[in-house]
């Protein structure tokens, strides 16, 4: 025998519980993701008390032991059933949960802040940590990365994991195929796990405007020298025969594209560069930029003031407040996407699959849970993290429309996260404001899929050694320069 | 295999139906619930756990924890526990090769009796990175995708109340007769077919009086209110700026989204499973559902029961598996392990000695149920004595949210008689 189950749902040990907190994951938000504990069917209705008194054992503070997020909904409701729900009678929400008064204890910054470093990264989701990594492996160790919460609780942590090189522009589909590279060598580089499996995308387009759509892309893609095929609903019901076939006309194919588990990376990335010499401090925010003389001179944290030579900014949905510190103004608008999973199934779903028509798009998880989300349109720019029945029931009725197997599958979990919105659905990459302060922000809901790639890129010019076209292309004057050529492919 | 469990030889629980479990016929009582059907046939594995692939079968009978997952007339992931027996139902254990009884794949619990390192394990070379990639994707999930395409749901109906109160155990039926007597409309909901929440166990039969809650559901439909049986609530939300709850009703089958100005969280608290190794083994039970579905289906719980803890609840069930002929045994000193194959055997107790058993009753108690009360705002705090997180809700039933109340074990466990004070006072709060 031998073990001690502490989440009989994920099968968590109490030594995994352990080992997570020996490898520094101590709040329970973290120790829940490196884990997966209270994320199973049960959701930590039977395992959080047990996994809290360990950690208290283990010498957990108060403010680490705060309980996670509770995800509606408490219990699991199928499709079928919610898609009996109009969304129409429930108008958009903040949602839930909503913050409890006071707010509970945020766990002390992970150790202390140096007085100088060479670069400061504001960021710790996948942009700020695989820069760091990347100026590591440039020889640049003097990074400090500061996030102002555990790692992952940003949208680098909150996505679906879909990573796809299907793009409308030669730019971003050179990006998304080298971020495919690099995500498939990523456990092997780093020793970590991501679950990288290439299981492709497919497109499908409900009407003839939407097939011209993919059709266009379709040819930038074999330029590129993809293997994107256009596919008859007869075809794409041979990849996933779950399919409705009378919901679409045609489907773009790229066997290709891949999903991943998002939350690795992070702590891949973070672990990489540390054993560089990067220092990376979780619950640490920034409180202040310093400028003068046209520079950026410090940044302020509650634990000191750390002078730098060049600051990144690479917040995501938080950049245009990070930025006004500086006194730089962003045009990105922050935008809720509402997201859930499923319960666990048995591998049924091979790619990631996205209606054209109303921005759906789920795939399978490497647990098996599906994955899924879907813009609404009458969603207002602003950060908000709540989970509403309206996606639930908008979801609902999309999915079991086009996959109507799905309408006796129960949904297990929601929650959001924030897409990073600007005017021509491109990055903002360089520097803007002060000459040493650089933005990376601005990725519109495919960040984590490009980040391999762009930090690549952004590593290569911090360091001197190449400039690509990126850089001006997505500059911040851009806006300022005449009409931006705008990506059409953004999804959800 | 453990002894297969029975029911007590007496008329009023005789079987009238039968299940289908994984093809074997199981007789059962109309209503009861699938697990407490598979329980009293000696079916204790329901299914395979996610990563080691150990045994699984219901804990907690409640609908607190995820051990009774199984598929249900082709629909996956469905708690045995939550759903009625109907005759010719069909129920197919999950995750297990060729079943869930006799998994071959048991073996990967038995080569890593120290656990997996998912994070870092075969992470290179490629070849084997993919290979893993692939393999534990066969692995990963338990339920398998329906083969058709289930209806869907009926349209919502969308409804408002004056009081909506979620649980129809002693504190939610106490705070409904202080709203029903005041003349408030309100909508009384209770997930099984029968109210009375822990009373129905009858481990504390002074707490309210036989009957009692039939009372409470007549003051409730005179006062224009409704009782809502047999409907789950799923979760509450904000939409559309207020607080709204999902009703989901099963038999018929109906979908409520209800809106109510006062909401009192009366639901209980989540059974707790013991903390020591082999803690997951089959056979291991919340006690308070064991006692009652043997109050209310005769189901045994076996021959030779340890009953963990101390205190009322505990002894209480001690002398209720007595008097059914059971030999319990009271287990008041730390449990190192639980050992058995498939189902539990005996106990190995911290201080060297050993119960033989073939069932283990948790008398602990319950630890709260915050969820409901979390999603609208309300703080916890962790409780170093209870070991759990408890809502701030004051003995009023007050949560500091306007138009929110809670009482009973979803905020701190107590007796079934506290329950129905503090249900009394968080009534008496909400009506004003």
């Amino acid at each position: 025998m031998g073990k001690t189950i502490l989440c009989a749902c994920e099968d968590v040990t109490l030594s995994e519980v352990r080992r997570a907190f020996a490898r520094g994951h101590r709040d329970l938000e973290s120790v829940k993701r490196y884990t997966g504990f209270g994320t199973g069917p049960c959701q930590g209705k039977s395992c959080l008390a047990a996994v809290v008194q360990e950690l208290l054992r283990l010498g957990a503070t108060p403010a680490e032991i705060n309980p996670f997020t509770p995800r509606p909904p408490a219990q699991p409701v199928d499709f079928g059933t919610l898609a009996g729900i109009d969304p129409d009678t429930l108008p958009l929400d903040e949602g839930v949960p909503v913050p409890p008064t006071p707010r509970p204890p945020v766990p002390a910054s992970s150790g202390p802040v140096p007085e100088r470093a060479s670069v400061v990264i504001v960021g710790g989701g996948i942009l700020g940590l695989s820069l760091a990594h990347q100026l590591a492996l440039r020889g640049v160790t003097d990074v400090l990365v500061l996030e102002r919460s555990y790692l992952n609780a940003g949208a680098s942590g909150r996505n679906g994991g879909g990573v796809r090189a299907q793009w409308s522009t030669p730019t971003m589909v050179r990006l998304g195929l080298r971020s495919l590279q690099l995500f498939r060598s990523f456990a092997g580089e780093t020793g970590v796990n991501v679950w990288f499996r290439r299981g492709g995308y497919l497109f499908l387009a409900p009407d003839g405007a939407q097939v011209e759509r993919l059709e266009r892309n379709h040819a930038v893609q074999r330029q590129q020298g993809m293997r994107t095929r256009i596919v008859s609903p007869d075809e794409a019901c041979t990849i996933v025969p779950e399919l409705d076939r009378s919901r679409f006309v045609a489907a773009s194919w790229n066997p290709d594209d891949g999903v991943v588990f998002p939350w690795p990376f992070l702590w891949g990335y973070a672990a990489a560069a540390q054993a560089r010499g990067v220092t990376v401090r979780t619950f640490t925010p920034v409180s202040g930029i310093e400028v003068s003389g046209g520079l950026v001179r410090s940044v302020l944290t509650p634990h000191g003031r750390v002078r730098c030579d060049t600051l990144v900014n690479a917040c995501g949905a938080w950049s245009p407040e990070v930025a006004r510190l500086a006194g730089v103004a962003l045009p990105n608008r922050p935008t809720r996407h509402e997201i859930l999973v499923s319960g666990p199934l048995k591998p049924w779903l091979g790619p990631l699959v996205s209606n054209l028509g109303n921005g759906l798009y789920f795939s399978q998880s490497q647990r098996g849970e599906i994955v899924g989300g879907m813009g609404d349109p009458t969603e207002p720019a602003g950060i908000s993290h709540g989970s509403t029945l309206r996606f639930l029931s908008r979801f609902s009725r999309a999915i079991t429309e086009l996959v109507p197997g799905t309408a006796g599958v129960p949904v297990m979990r929601q929650w959001a996260g924030n897409y990073d919105v600007t005017p021509d659905n491109n990055p903002i990459l360089g520097p803007a404001g002060p000459a040493n302060f650089f933005q990376l922000s601005g990725f519109v809901g495919h960040g984590f899929m490009m980040a391999p790639a762009v930090t690549e890129i952004v590593a290569d010019a911090l360091t001197g050694r190449a400039r690509d076209e990126i850089l001006d292309r997505f500059s911040l004057d851009r806006f300022e320069r005449g009409p931006a050529v705008r990506e059409d492919f953004i999804i959800g | 295999m453990g002894p297969p469990m029975a029911r007590l030889p007496d008329p009023r629980f005789a079987t009238d139906c039968t299940v289908h479990l994984d093809g074997r016929a199981v007789p059962a009582r109309t209503g009861e619930s699938v697990a407490s059907a598979l329980l009293a046939a000696g079916e204790r594995v329901l299914s395979r756990s996610a990563k080691y692939h150990r045994p699984r079968g219901p804990f907690c009978l409640s609908g607190s924890c995820g051990s009774c997952l199984v598929r249900i007339d082709g629909e996956p992931n469905r708690r045995a526990c939550r759903t009625p027996c109907r005759d010719g139902m069909r129920v197919e254990t999950q995750n297990g090769w060729p079943d869930a009884v006799h998994d071959l794949l048991g073996v990967i619990d038995r080569l890593t009796p120290g656990g997996l390192d998912v994070h870092h394990m075969l992470t290179r070379p490629r070849l084997a990175n993919e290979a893993l990639v692939a393999f534990t994707r066969r692995l990963a999930g338990s339920g398998r995708m329906p083969d058709r395409a289930s209806p869907r749901g009926p349209a919502a109906s969308h409804e408002t109340f004056d009081a909506l109160v979620l649980g129809a155990g002693p504190a939610g039926l106490s705070a409904a007769e202080v709203l029903a007597g005041a003349g408030v409309r309100l909508l009384l909901v209770e997930r099984d077919r029968i109210p009375g929440g822990r009373l129905r166990a009858g481990l504390e039969p002074d707490a309210a009086p036989d009957g009692w809650p039939a009372e409470v559901a007549r003051a409730v439909l005179s006062s224009g209110g409704e009782v809502a049986l047999a409907t789950s609530a799923t979760s509450l939300w904000h939409d559309g700026g207020a607080p709204v709850c999902l009703l989901v009703g099963e038999e018929p089958r109906r979908t409520r989204v209800v809106r109510a100005p006062r909401i009192l969280v009366c639901t209980g608290g989540h059974a707790r499973p013991p903390t020591f190794e082999g803690n997951d083994l089959p056979g291991i039970h919340s006690g308070r559902a064991l006692a009652l579905a043997l109050a209310e289906h005769g189901v045994l719980p076996g021959r030779r029961v340890a009953v963990l803890g101390t205190g009322p609840e505990p002894e209480a069930l001690l002398a209720r598996f007595a008097a059914a002929g059971l030999q319990a045994t009271a287990v008041t000193t730390p449990v190192a392990r639980a050992r058995g194959r498939g189902a539990v055997r005996s106990l190995d107790l911290a201080d060297g000695g050993r119960v033989p058993c073939d069932v283990v009753a948790q008398g602990a108690p319950p630890t709260p149920a915050p969820d409901l009360l979390r999603a609208l705002g309300v703080g916890v705090d962790w409780d170093p004595a209870l070991e759990a997180f408890t809502p701030r809700v004051l003995r009023d039933g007050a949560t500091g949210i306007a138009g929110l109340y809670a009482a009973g074990e979803v905020a701190r466990p107590g007796t079934a008689a506290e329950a129905v004070s503090w249900g009394r006072r968080a009534g008496e709060a909400a009506r004003g």
